[in-house]
């Protein structure tokens, strides 16, 4: 498994210029419904926000700390039920029942991680699968408690009073808004992670595992806490989901489906980096959505309402999003193994290193 | 008193003896030769020691502590970090961040660890490349590598298993001078070594094992005559 490292130097790690990119993309994401008010539109841009977040969440332990889970859709279910119930059985509004939920991921993903992170390879893998397909199970067959597949539905989002402004959660512009904060949140709290100790250490199991313990690392412990990080944003999402989509019922948070999309998203884009994740939302969500909905396209006006390509998708494609899904991963995983991110990388150092070898010659940029 | 002391120490792997009650002990200082042919049960002996695996039989004392038990990130706050025979770079990251990863065993601070790390990439002559990936290295910057990042967690004893494996002679050379010049900072070392010549410059006292167990101690030219130790070379010339 010793592959040549695709760049012989590592990309840098602060820069100024993605710091100015970064808060330009913001501004510009912020002022974007001022322009487009459709609101087809803006519910595109809160689940892409949303894909964000997974991606970002499951990067945490899947791309830093190198343990893949394919069981995310437990905390994302777990966040979605908890905000759910807390809502219509209890009245509590969704931003104060969101803590609530991410407390309980959080205790699931140390109770998982305790017992799976003593073992190796893919333990891991097979555990986080079976999890969330035992807590889709239950909330199934625990009927009393979790109204089984009957699901819940929103009944209605309280105000949210800010000082002496209120907001009313009846339009997709407030979604898009919290969409927005939060993955901008998240992007910045994976950031200041992956920038910290924290960060080394995850990078340093996934690397190494048994280098990383005699450095003075303790994977188990340090594998659990990236887990539970995980964890507390992918429940933020869910809770977040469920209010936006407004009913859910065990399959449809917690499936696998659910789960693979959380890799994809890292996958496609790149694994382990901030901006993978950004990529590969945003390479997903628009084909995962044209799969599932051409006649979106033709909302847009992109193309006409009989356009073959709307047909023929809808004919042929859209009941097998998966396998889709599936020959895009082989395709990424043969073609561009750090994603499309390391595409990106791969082209910008041979273009500097041309530019470099015109001016003076560098030989060790090429060891 | 003794910084190290091994006691009695075996590994079984299924019927197999890796270790056969192995005893010595090693003073504050020194270079401790380590010495067999392939298969005595040297690297064993490190994961016994620094609590990769736990010794099937026996103690290990470092430091007046028993290790018994610990597990190796323990071993390595204590004081006690070895190096690997197979390296183990972590290919992804830089040269640096390899080596922080070590001080991070000592500081929460990134800023003090890369000082830190700058500092042990100084030591092993690698400061200029700290921002190459750890994978693309060639084998002796990678050798090199392995020796700064234990350096890193401040440890008062250094395992090193076979570091001038693969070098060539002006590589190792290099080698046994940083190991010389860390003697002389203080730091205690036990050495790995195939290469005779090498370890009977820089040990101050030589223990041979010969398949699991120990075949002799005792000073380099005391080694080098002793025909117990010559025989279990098979007649490889010592020195
Ligand atoms: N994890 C293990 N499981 C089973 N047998 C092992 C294991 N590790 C080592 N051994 C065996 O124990 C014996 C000692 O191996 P060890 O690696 O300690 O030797 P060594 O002295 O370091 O050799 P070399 O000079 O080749 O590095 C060998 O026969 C080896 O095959
Ligand atoms: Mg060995």
């Amino acid at each position: 498994m010793d592959r040549r490292p695709l760049l012989s130097r590592a990309p840098r790690g602060f820069s100024v210029l993605g710091l100015v990119l970064f808060v330009a993309a913001i501004a510009a994401l912020a002022v974007f419904p001022s322009f487009v008010k459709k609101p087809y539109v803006l519910h595109m841009g809160v689940v892409l926000f949303l894909a964000v977040i997974q991606g970002q969440a499951w990067n945490v332990v899947g791309g830093y700390a190198g343990q893949y889970s394919v069981g995310h859709a437990a905390f994302f279910g777990i966040g979605a039920y908890v905000t759910m119930m807390l809502l219509e059985v209890n009245k509590i509004a969704p931003w104060v029942g969101i803590w609530a939920a991410i407390a309980a991921a959080v205790l699931v993903s140390l109770v998982i991680g305790s017992i799976t992170f003593r073992l190796r390879g893919p333990y891991f893998v097979l555990a986080s699968i079976s999890v969330a397909e035992i807590i889709r199970l239950a909330t199934l067959h625990f009927k009393e408690f979790t109204r089984g597949a009957e699901g819940f539905l929103v009944s209605e989002i309280p105000t949210l009073k800010i000082g002496a402004t209120e907001i009313e959660f009846f339009t997709k512009r407030p979604f898009y808004f919290a969409a927005l904060g939060l993955a901008v949140l998240t992007i910045i709290a994976n950031w200041i992670v992956q920038h910290s100790k924290l960060g080394y250490y995850f990078q340093a199991i996934r690397e190494d595992q048994d280098a990383a313990h005699s450095l003075g690392i303790n994977p188990a412990f340090y594998k659990n806490v990236a887990l539970a990080i995980s964890a507390a944003f992918t429940a933020a999402a869910g809770g977040f989901y469920a209010m936006f989509v407004k009913f859910i019922d065990p399959n449809t948070v917690f499936g696998l489906d659910i789960s693979v999309q959380f890799v994809l998203i890292c996958i496609i884009g790149g694994i382990g980096t901030i901006l993978g994740p950004v990529i590969g939302a945003m390479v997903l969500v628009p084909l995962s959505e044209i799969l599932r909905n051409p006649k979106g396209l033709v909302q847009l006006g992109i193309v006409s309402s009989d356009s073959g390509f709307v047909r023929f998708v809808e004919a042929n494609l859209s009941n097998a999003h998966m396998l889709v899904y599936g020959i895009l991963v082989v395709v990424v995983i043969l073609f561009a193994p750090e994603g499309v991110l390391g595409v990106i990388r791969r082209l910008a150092s041979r273009v500097r290193r041309r530019a470099s070898s015109r001016g003076r010659t560098e030989p060790a940029a090429t060891a | 008193m003794a910084i190290l002391d091994i006691k009695h120490v075996s590994k079984f792997f299924g019927g197999l003896a890796a270790n056969s009650d192995v005893s010595f002990s090693m003073e504050q200082g020194m270079i401790m030769g380590l010495i067999g042919p392939n298969g005595a049960g040297k690297t064993t002996l490190f994961n016994c020691i620094t609590g990769y695996y736990p010794p099937s039989k026996g103690e290990v004392t470092f430091k007046g502590t028993r290790l018994n038990g610990l597990q190796p990130d323990q071993v390595c706050r204590l004081g006690m970090v070895r190096t690997w025979q197979k390296v183990r770079p972590l290919a992804k990251l830089s040269v640096v961040d390899n080596v922080m990863v070590g001080a991070l065993a000592r500081t929460s601070s990134l800023k003090i660890a890369r000082e830190l790390a700058m500092e042990q990439l100084k030591v092993v002559r690698m400061d200029h490349k700290p921002d190459f990936l750890a994978g693309g290295l060639p084998i002796g910057e990678r050798k090199k590598l392995e020796v700064a990042r234990a350096l890193a967690t401040k440890p008062e004893l250094l395992l090193l298993d076979e570091v001038m494996g693969g070098l060539n002679p002006a590589e190792s050379e290099e080698i046994i001078q940083l190991i010389l010049e860390l003697k002389k900072r203080g730091l205690t070392q036990m050495v790995i070594e195939h290469d005779m010549k090498a370890i009977m410059r820089i040990s101050d006292r030589i223990v041979v094992l010969n398949s699991g167990e120990k075949l002799a101690e005792g000073g380099p030219r005391e080694i080098a005559d002793n025909p117990d130790v010559i025989a279990a070379y098979l007649g490889e010339r010592v020195e």
